[in-house]
């Protein structure tokens, strides 16, 4: 076990944990953020997609002593109240299905279009092919993610 | 949730009456002349699923879990509508397992279809005692009074449903209100949003991997990787040197393979800690008798299957004399693999077992049954177990069976605490229940274009024999599945395989395994016919409009009028009759699924040998339907998770064990390569029926139909990834 002291979310946070954890479980079961979700535990499916200074990374393979000073934010913290665009976008188009999926699908989506503000359908692709979805959303985040970078999705 | 709470500030009894059940009240309140604009009272309950609040809202419980189906938005909104309350002012929460409300699963599309006309009645039956009690508070006959807004009206006196509720609470319930006129509608028929749309996107605490209880531990599970293998013995020494270790033991597994298989408990105080444990627990498993080794051994047990007499299911006319004496025979043979349910949440559950009560919280289709299988496991009695089921990150029936929630109850039994257990994907392909895997034969006899025998001889590895119920071809073979009725010479025999491999439910059991088989050789012997494939089926069909007897899921008959109605939609949405784009191949495939009528046009470009999806066009004819924009989705989900299955997903053996445990090894659809899917619902005024299901399988045929034109050769066997075309 060791401290370690991160910042999630714009707070600094302490945690207690063995420096083996991944941000995953250190997200979820020490700092009760239960937005980022398991799937795969070894990055195949995107569902504990976090940002790591502004970057989309698995959470779950990512070990909190390889985090430093570096900023982390969660589908809790992407913004007050569900109004960053892409989520308001998301909710636009009805996207979620079963919903367990779709923090990992956004936060992978909000990183792109950071980056990207006008993506092309290759450009959705390439980066949001990481991301499974079980229920078949695809069409839908398709469709929110274009609604997004119509109203200037990089609102970051 | 604080609006659960029961609250009210006055002295009355909380009511507990079943829709169209008897509700008493000893004493009443009312009275007074002057009414306050919001009563002080929250979550009064009317009926079993509904809550009326002071402020006019209304709480509307969703009886059923919800694995992404959209049930617990779609009914809520036929209560509402009968109830006559704006969308607006419906708060929707989970109901709890509760005997009042009837069955209470995920299962079979059947949350709409067999809950439409009940929760009319529950909805209206409520509706009804606030209109009398508006009347008798006001002295008017009822027919001078109407309902709009969530307002009760007569003239120009006018109260919203709080301020009549604790009147209306100690009515006597009409068990057959008056229901609307569908065409008065204002909810059903139009889209409404998932009602935990923000909630998901805003990632809040909505699974069952979510939920925490009060002093839990966290377990997992160590399984074996033949399936059916036996728990030995077991050497833990090393995991239990690991701090925050708490106990190791044997989970001993019930007879019954579907209620609980053998394995290790690792319980410990943070997750992490019994994932990591478990790589260091060391346990001796001896494999089952005979089990399967690998997929060419399984071949051969099918190969043997089909040739064998099996139980005929269904006989007309006379098939062997139409085969002596017609030459023009063609003979196919189609073979579908074990698929995963890979639903994205994996497995958990929380049990807290005390001495003579159990909590149960977590992702369950079949909440009735975890309850049954942990007074089993614990002996408790069932009245003294409750149940509450979260949303749930994929059913896809995987979540029908509870041996997980077992595995918690046993281990919180042997614990004396709570316990939250969750699985890691290893887990999940281990202890999946797979859709059986499938070989399907057919042997046809045609006088130029029309079909005039067909012999079906089906060998699948039966869910139902692997879990001891009868018959073993429930959902595996359909006697009278299209063209059965419409073939004059039709014989359809079953023979089941039981083996090791733990088999189950998967979207459309049975129907999406036939349904590629029929399909696909429908579409061969068009071809062999020189017709066009629709034109073959559309004849096949006949003109006439008859009810074809339909003994299975769906039933009791279907209609060829609907079903030719979706295959001509479909037929003129994708343009079928305009020539393809070049480079484009196109399959089709029609059928009834479930209730639902469904008729799909795949087209798929070929690029030097490797099959991508352009794009799909589907009609379904699903009745009435509730919610479109659900709807869509559910249509749109069923043939996205279809092309994935199709293209990519079989179980592969070596010595018995799974070749892919996780999704690096067992490849799923990405969004690379998931085509448009256009939907066409038909605008109907029949009974709904159910939407989860009937897109999966009709995707199937309508895909390798296309393949095997654009590549000139057929495809007869899944995935497509095994013959190297993706």
């Amino acid at each position: 076990m060791a401290n370690f002291s991160i910042d999630v979310n714009g707070e600094s946070r302490q945690v207690n944990v063995d420096p083996d954890t991944p941000m995953l479980w250190v997200l979820r079961d020490e700092l009760n953020l239960k937005g980022t979700k398991f799937g795969c535990g070894i990055a195949q499916c995107g569902a504990c997609t976090i940002h790591l200074n502004g970057e989309a990374v698995r959470s779950c393979s990512t070990p909190i002593s390889a985090i430093g000073n570096a900023s982390i934010t969660t589908i809790e913290g992407l913004s007050e109240n569900g109004s960053h665009p892409v989520q308001e976008a998301w909710m636009e188009e009805d996207v979620p299905q079963c919903g367990y999926c779709q923090a990992g699908q956004i936060m992978s989506a909000s990183a792109m279009l950071s980056k990207i503000p006008n993506p092309t359908e290759a450009d959705i692709h390439q980066n949001m092919s990481g991301n499974i979805c079980r229920c078949g959303t695809y069409p839908r985040i398709k469709k929110a993610i274009m609604r997004a970078a119509e109203k200037g999705g990089n609102n970051e | 949730m604080s609006n659960q709470l029961t609250t009210n500030r006055r002295t009355f009894l909380k009511l507990s009456g079943t829709a169209g059940g008897g509700l008493i009240l000893g004493f009443n309140l009312y009275g007074c002349a002057t009414l306050p604009s919001d009563p002080l009272f929250t979550a009064l309950e009317i009926n079993a699923f509904i809550l009326i609040n002071g402020d006019g809202t209304a709480i509307i419980r969703a009886k059923n879990p919800d694995i992404g189906q959209g049930v617990k938005t779609s009914l809520p909104m036929i209560l509402a509508e009968e109830l006559d309350l704006p969308w607006e002012k419906v708060i929707v929460e989970q109901a709890e397992l509760d005997s009042r409300m009837g069955s209470q699963f995920a299962g079979g599309s059947t949350g709409v279809k067999t809950n439409y006309d009940n929760l009319r009645k529950a909805g209206a039956a409520v509706r009804d005692v606030l209109v009398r009690a508006a009347a008798n508070q006001w002295n008017v006959p009822i027919t001078e009074i109407k309902t709009e807004d969530g307002f009760v009206i007569s003239g120009r006196k006018k109260l919203h449903y709080g301020h009549l509720a604790e009147a209306a609470a100690q009515l006597e319930v009409n068990e057959n209100p008056p229901l609307k006129d569908p065409q008065d509608f204002k909810i059903i028929g139009k889209s409404k949003s998932d009602v935990d749309l923000q909630k998901i996107v805003t990632g809040q605490p909505l699974f069952g991997l979510d939920q925490e209880i009060d002093g839990m531990v966290y377990a997992t599970v160590l399984k074996p990787d033949v399936f059916g293998a036996k728990l030995r013995s077991f050497d833990a020494t090393e995991a239990l040197k690991i701090e925050g270790i708490i106990d190791v033991f044997e989970i001993e597994g019930m007879d019954n393979p579907t209620r609980m298989v053998d394995g290790v408990a690792i319980v410990a105080d943070k997750l992490w800690t019994a994932f990591k444990a478990k790589k260091l627990v060391k346990a001796n498993w001896s494999n089952p008798r005979g089990y399967i080794a690998s997929n060419r051994q399984l071949m051969a047990d099918f190969k043997k299957g089909i040739n064998a007499k099996g139980e005929v299911l269904r006989e007309d006319g006379n098939v062997d004399s139409e085969f002596r004496s017609n030459n023009n025979q063609i003979e196919a043979t189609y073979d579908v693999p074990f698929v995963s349910h890979s639903q994205m949440e994996p497995m958990n559950f929380i049990a807290d077992v005390r001495e003579n009560e159990i909590d149960l919280t977590g992702p369950t289709q079949t909440p009735g049954s975890a309850a049954g299988l942990a007074n089993m496991i614990t002996g408790i009695p069932r009245e003294n177990i409750k149940v509450k089921f979260t949303r749930i990150g994929g059913g896809f029936g995987r979540r029908l069976g509870n041996d997980y929630a077992s595995e918690a109850v046993f281990i919180s039994h042997k614990l004396k605490r709570p316990v939250k257990l969750v699985w890691n994907r290893e887990n999940d392909f281990l202890g999946d229940y797979y859709r059986p895997a499938g070989c399907y034969h057919f042997k046809a006899a045609m006088e130029g274009s029309k079909l005039t025998a067909l012999d079906v001889n089906i060998c699948t590895t039966s869910r139902y024999l692997y879990r001891g119920s009868s018959p073993a071809h429930g959902t595996e073979a359909f006697p009278d599945q299209q063209p059965a009725g419409m073939v004059p010479n039709f014989r359809i025999a079953y023979t089941p395989l039981l083996t090791n491999i733990p088999v189950g439910a998967l979207r459309t059991p049975g129907m999406n395994a036939t349904t590629f088989a029929y399909q696909c050789f429908m579409d061969e012997l068009a071809q062999n016919a020189g017709k066009d494939p629709i034109d073959f089926q559309l004849e096949m069909i006949g003109e006439e409009d008859r009810d074809m007897p339909y003994s299975d899921h769906g039933g009791p008959s279907y209609n060829t009028t609907r079903l030719r109605g979706v295959i001509n939609r479909v037929r003129q949405e994708s343009g079928w009759d305009q020539p393809a784009k070049d480079g484009v191949s196109r399959g089709f495939a029609g059928q009834m699924v479930f209730g639902t009528y469904v008729a799909c046009v795949v087209d798929v470009r070929n690029a030097n040998g490797k099959i991508k999806v352009d794009q799909v066009h589907i009609a379904a004819d699903c009745g009435r339907v509730i919610n479109p924009i659900g709807a869509e989705a559910q249509i749109q989900g069923g043939v996205t998770d279809a092309i994935s299955a199709a293209l990519y997903e079989s179980l592969e053996l070596d010595r018995g064990k799974p070749k892919a445990q996780n999704f690096d090894q067992y490849q799923k659809l990405r969004m690379k390569d998931s085509p448009d899917v256009h939907v066409h619902l038909t605008d109907s005024n029949e009974q709904p029926q159910g939407l989860g299901e009937p897109s999966y399988p009709i995707l199937f045929p309508a895909l390798v139909n296309a393949v095997s034109r654009s590549i000139g050769k057929r495809v007869r066997e899944l995935p497509l990834k095994k013959h190297g075309l993706v």
